[in-house]
Parts: C-alpha cells; sequence; structure tokens
C-alpha cells in the first residue's frame, strides 16, 4: 500500500474510533441527535454526491427518496419483527428498484431535463405522502390511523435503544455505506462514470454501456438514501410529512455542491452544513433563516467561482494563506539582506 | 361523481388560474431562448414582491403604491442577477445555469422567512380591489380578479408573440435563441438584448407574484414553489412555443380545478402540473424531440 494512502486510512481509522468511542460522552443528548441526524444526511449526501460529481446527473428529488425509505422502514417495523438491518436493506432495495424504474425512461433526458423531472416528481410524491402521512402504528395498507390517541414510537434495534448507542449505530452503517460506495468508485463502475463525466460520447465510443451505468449510479444512490430513510424512522420515532418540505432537497444540493460534489469528504461536510449548523445556531438563538441565504450565496459563489466546493477550495486556500504568511514573515529579513 | 353544476365555479377558478400560469410560463420561456437560462427563482421573486406590497399597504400605503412597488422590487432583482451572473456563466450548461438560480431561491427565501415570519402563526392576504365586484353568467360568481387572471394570461401571450415577431429587439432575442455567438457576430448587442429579457421576465414575475398572492394564498413557500406548475407548462411546450405554452396553462389550471369537487381526488388535485409535465417529457423524449441544436452545443 503507498505511504499516502496508508496515511489517509490511519486518519479514518482514527476518525472514526474518535466519533464512536469518545464523542458521545463528550457531547451532550441534544448534540448526539443532531450528530446521529448529521450521520444520516451524510449518506443523503453522499448519495447525491455520487449522482452529482461523479456521473454528472443533478437530482432534486433526494428527499423525497429518503422520505419513501422513511416511510417504508416505519410501515415494516410496525407490522413485523424483522430484525432492524433487514429493515433498512429492504428499505434500500424498495428506493432502489423505485429509483431504477423512474429512472429507466428518465435517463434518456439531457442533464437540465433530468433535474426538472426529478423536481416534479419530488413534488407530486410530496402531496401523495401529506395525503397518506406516515405510518404510525395503524392498521392497513398505508399503516395510518388518524384518531389514535397514543401512537407508539417506532422502534429502534434492540442493541441501540439509547441515543448514544442509536448514535453509534449510524456511524457504523453510514460508514458501510461510504466504503459499499467507495468500493464503487475504486472499480469498474467509477472509471466507467468518469468517463461518462468527461464526455459521454466518448465513454460510448470506448465501449462503454452508458446507460447501464449510470441506471447503476442512480440505483446505488437510490439504494443508501433508501437506507438513510430507514436510519431516520428510528432515530426520529415519530415522522410526519411536513418533516420533508419542498425546499429541502434545494437546500440539500445547495450543500452538496458547497460541500463539494467530487470527494467523499465532501458529503460529511455536506451534512455538518446541513444539521450540525442549524443546531448551533438554534442553541445561540440566532434564525436559521441566516443559512438558507448563505447556502443559497454559497451555490452562486461554487457555480461561479470554485466547482469543486469547499472540502477542495478551503484546504487550498488554507494553503495559499500558509505561503502567504510564511511569506510575510520571510519578507522582512529578505528585504533586509537586499539593502546590505 | 359530482353534478356539472358543482364544476362550474371550478371552471372559473381553474380558467384565471392557468391565465396566470400561461404569463408565468411565457416569461419562462422567452427568458430561456434568449439567454438560455431557467429561472426557477421566478416564483421567489414574485412572492417576496407581493410581501412586500402587503407590507405598503399594512404601512397605510396606497394600493397602487403597493403594486408598484411589488412589480419593481421583481424587475430591479431579476435584471440584477442577471446582469450579475449572466454573464459569468453565460457559457455553461443548461444545468448550471439553472442550478444557479436556485441559490437566488435559497437567498429570498431565507429573507421572506426572516422578514415575514410565519412562526406567530399570523396569516396574510392581499386582495386587490377587483375582489369584491364582478358579475355573474347563469348561476356562477365571476369577479374581476378572475377576468384580470385570463386576460393577462391572454394578453401577454399574444403581445410577446407580436413583439417577438415584428420588433426589432424581438428578431434579436429570436436570434439569441438559434445561436448566441453568431448574433453577437452580426453586430447584435447581447448584453442588451439579455438584459431586456430579464427585465420583461422580471416584471412578469412581480404580476404574477401579485395575482397568486391574491387567488392562492400570501405565503412564501407556496408562491415560491407555484413556479413549478408554470414550469410545466413551460416544459410541456418543450420551452420553445409561446401558443403551447398558453395552452397547456390553461388545461393545467383547468384540470388542477376540475379536480377539486371529485372527493377521492381532490386531495391529489395539486399533483396535476407535475404528473402532466413528468408524462409530456418522458413521452416528448420517447420520440426524441429533446435535442435541439442548442443543447447539444
Amino acid at each position: 500500500m503507498p505511504a499516502g494512502t496508508l496515511a489517509r486510512t490511519a486518519v479514518v481509522t482514527v476518525l472514526l474510533l474518535f466519533t464512536l468511542l469518545a464523542l458521545p460522552q463528550l457531547i451532550s443528548l441534544y448534540y448526539v441527535d443532531t450528530m446521529t441526524q448529521v450521520g444520516i444526511y451524510a449518506i443523503v449526501a453522499l448519495g447525491l454526491g455520487v449522482l452529482v460529481g461523479r456521473v454528472g446527473l443533478v437530482s432534486l428529488g433526494q428527499i423525497a427518496v429518503l422520505a419513501v425509505g422513511a416511510w417504508v422502514a416505519a410501515r415494516l417495523l410496525f407490522a413485523t419483527a424483522q430484525p432492524y438491518p433487514v429493515v433498512l436493506l429492504e428499505a434500500g432495495l424498495f428506493t432502489m428498484v423505485a429509483g431504477t424504474l423512474i429512472g429507466l425512461p428518465a435517463l434518456r433526458l439531457r442533464g437540465l431535463y433530468l433535474a426538472l423531472i426529478t423536481l416534479m416528481l419530488a413534488g407530486a410524491f410530496s402531496i401523495v405522502l401529506a395525503t397518506t402521512n406516515f405510518p404510525n402504528g395503524g392498521h392497513g395498507f398505508l399503516g395510518y390511523n388518524g384518531s389514535l390517541v397514543r401512537i407508539p414510537p417506532i422502534r429502534r434495534p434492540d442493541i441501540a435503544s439509547g441515543d448514544p448507542a442509536y448514535f453509534r449505530y449510524t456511524v457504523i452503517v453510514a460508514a458501510l455505506m461510504f466504503l459499499l460506495v467507495l468500493a464503487h468508485i475504486r472499480s469498474r463502475p467509477g472509471r466507467a462514470w468518469a468517463a461518462i463525466r468527461q464526455s459521454e460520447s466518448a465513454a460510448l465510443a470506448a465501449g462503454i454501456n452508458t446507460t447501464l451505468y449510470k441506471l447503476w449510479a442512480l440505483a446505488l444512490a437510490s439504494f443508501i438514501t433508501g437506507v438513510a430513510g430507514g436510519l431516520y424512522a428510528g432515530a426520529v420515532h415519530y415522522i410526519y410529512s411536513i418533516d420533508f418540505p419542498a425546499q429541502d432537497s434545494i437546500i440539500l444540493l445547495a450543500v452538496v455542491l458547497m460541500g463539494g460534489a467530487y470527494s467523499l469528504w465532501g458529503a460529511v461536510v455536506a451534512a455538518l452544513l446541513l444539521e450540525l449548523l442549524p443546531a448551533l445556531l438554534n442553541n445561540w438563538g440566532v434564525p436559521a433563516d441566516w443559512l438558507t441565504i448563505l447556502f443559497g450565496l454559497g451555490v452562486l459563489q461554487v457555480l461561479t467561482t470554485a466547482p469543486a466546493g469547499l472540502a477542495d477550495q478551503v484546504p487550498r486556500d488554507l494553503a495559499r494563506l500558509g505561503r502567504l504568511l510564511l511569506g510575510l514573515l520571510r519578507r522582512p529579513a529578505s528585504a533586509g539582506s537586499e539593502a546590505q | 361523481m359530482p353534478s356539472w353544476q358543482d364544476f362550474q365555479p371550478f371552471i372559473v377558478t381553474g380558467l384565471a388560474l392557468g391565465g396566470v400560469y400561461a404569463l408565468s410560463g411565457v416569461g419562462l420561456v422567452v427568458l430561456y431562448r434568449a439567454t438560455g437560462v431557467v429561472y426557477l427563482a421566478f416564483g421567489a421573486v414574485g412572492a417576496m414582491g407581493a410581501l412586500i406590497a402587503w407590507s405598503v399597504t399594512n404601512a397605510g400605503g396606497p394600493g397602487w403604491s403597493g403594486w408598484l412597488a411589488c412589480v419593481l422590487f421583481a424587475a430591479g432583482v431579476t435584471v440584477g442577477y442577471g446582469m450579475l451572473f449572466g454573464p459569468a456563466l453565460a457559457k455553461r450548461d443548461p444545468l448550471v445555469k439553472a442550478t444557479a438560480t436556485l441559490g437566488l431561491l435559497l437567498v429570498l427565501f431565507g429573507t421572506m422567512d426572516l422578514l415575514w415570519t410565519t412562526s406567530g402563526g399570523e396569516s396574510r392576504a392581499l386582495s386587490l380591489p377587483t375582489d369584491n365586484s364582478g358579475f355573474t353568467v347563469g348561476q356562477i360568481q365571476i369577479n374581476w380578479t378572475q377576468v384580470i387572471g385570463l386576460a393577462a394570461g391572454v394578453v401577454i401571450t399574444v403581445l410577446t408573440a407580436l413583439f417577438l415577431r415584428h420588433t426589432r429587439l424581438g428578431t434579436a432575442m429570436r436570434a439569441m435563441a438559434n445561436d448566441r455567438e453568431i448574433t453577437a457576430t452580426l453586430g447584435v448587442p447581447v448584453r442588451r438584448v439579455e438584459a431586456a429579457a430579464w427585465l420583461g421576465c422580471g416584471v412578469l414575475a412581480g404580476i404574477a407574484g401579485l395575482l397568486l398572492a391574491d387567488m392562492v394564498a400570501l405565503d412564501a413557500t407556496t408562491l415560491t414553489f407555484l413556479v413549478i406548475s408554470s414550469l410545466a407548462a413551460a416544459l410541456i411546450a418543450r420551452l420553445r412555443s409561446i401558443a403551447f405554452t398558453f395552452a397547456a396553462a390553461i388545461v393545467i389550471g383547468l384540470v388542477q380545478n376540475m379536480l377539486v369537487p371529485i372527493s377521492s381526488l381532490s386531495n391529489y388535485s395539486d399533483m396535476t402540473p407535475f404528473v402532466l409535465a413528468a408524462a409530456a417529457l418522458l413521452v416528448l423524449v420517447r420520440r426524441r424531440v429533446m435535442t435541439s441544436s442548442r443543447e447539444e452545443s
């Protein structure tokens, strides 16, 4: 293994161990819940990052996919006694099949039209969800009973019923999803995606089945987003359709672009922007609307000047700042030597 | 199944709403043809304009000053955005241009939530003086705002068609829709033509915002995302023909409102624009008509 990769693996392992073992002890329960949401949305951002950064597809419907995953998981958790990982897998598979079926005709559309059709479908879906509601322990196919007096909470896995334990559970599942995506990027599909992003015609000429690999990316993104939906169901215990407002898919795209769609770190940055920042501001009594404005400006800034996002730009800017400071420190000395 | 009598009032509201969708859709199509930008912040600009109009009239200003403020604001923001970010993104993919307008949408959305907070549960309403007077046809009450909605749609569509066909500026816009570079080579002041397109679109956004705030609700989220309905009409017309946009907008408005009295579908009536647009896109792509010279480049 090259030294760079080794060092990077070591850093990631240490960070992961710190997050799993030390972090829940250090922060209050409020922030444990927030960090659980960060873990969940990191997976969602990762899914959108695969689409935007790897294949060049923009989806404005990822929050709808998350909501569907949460719906399916909640329904299964109420109806069956299946182990939690199985439910997560089923939720993921359901959104994967649904996403692929929708994607099959939509993938023939060019970039802009695909983005707009996902916006349309997400809008249609949010209206359906607002009417059917999320399962709350009722009976029937929809599992919703509006006149229920005591609504049972959506259950969590037995090994992770407490908040810190569920946080650890979320982090482990998120890490697995990141590994799954990494495995794809490092192998044949990743190379095919890179070729498609550069030029679809060139990829086609090189013998790459572009439709297959685009669909593959859509299936992968839908799958992990569905799994994230399953995690969401257990994390919040009660789900309402107003938890997934229309603007969230747009804000998600904004933070993914700001975080940087080309690197896996970007997904983590995006989730921190999306979930941790509002929680911090809430604690300080600052309205979260400032963030919406900031994200809007961030999109404009990223699209006009920094296509690779914060995860790429900040280290580069810091390095530049470091060089600048070093230069300033050296200058008096060199200026002195010139004078002599 | 409700009787014909039950449908009649919804035909009126449907036509009025369709008219406003049409005038928004025409604005979106003209801007897209001239600049290649799908202006997703159209609804947000109109919404903020309407909220400003509400504030102006609530502070005691006469009605017309509020409407003027709304249109001026929408036009100003739209032209400002176009001048600031249009040139920087001119050579980028249409997808990037559309995504950038989402940035503007978020900025306006956050600002509206901050300045006109809805947390207290207070509801605002913007009513035009034309709401209270009207006439009856048969047994249906029709107010003048509804007439204005449909009439505005018709007038804007016809005027835009004439403008594009018979004026210098309109010809220049059509030329830009075909090829920006060649148009520039021919000596057309590309930037100025683009500014005119942004201005027109902004004025329409302001008018649409006022009318929709009166007909639907004065609410930032609702108005911001109503742009999707107008966009649906524009998409059905493949972002090209304004006549088709008008027809599609009227159909969307009618279907959406006529589903309301059918109790089993009532809750789903707002899905109409999304479903129609998605279906239209999928059908059109089967016939492979989505690739015009502009999008290929």
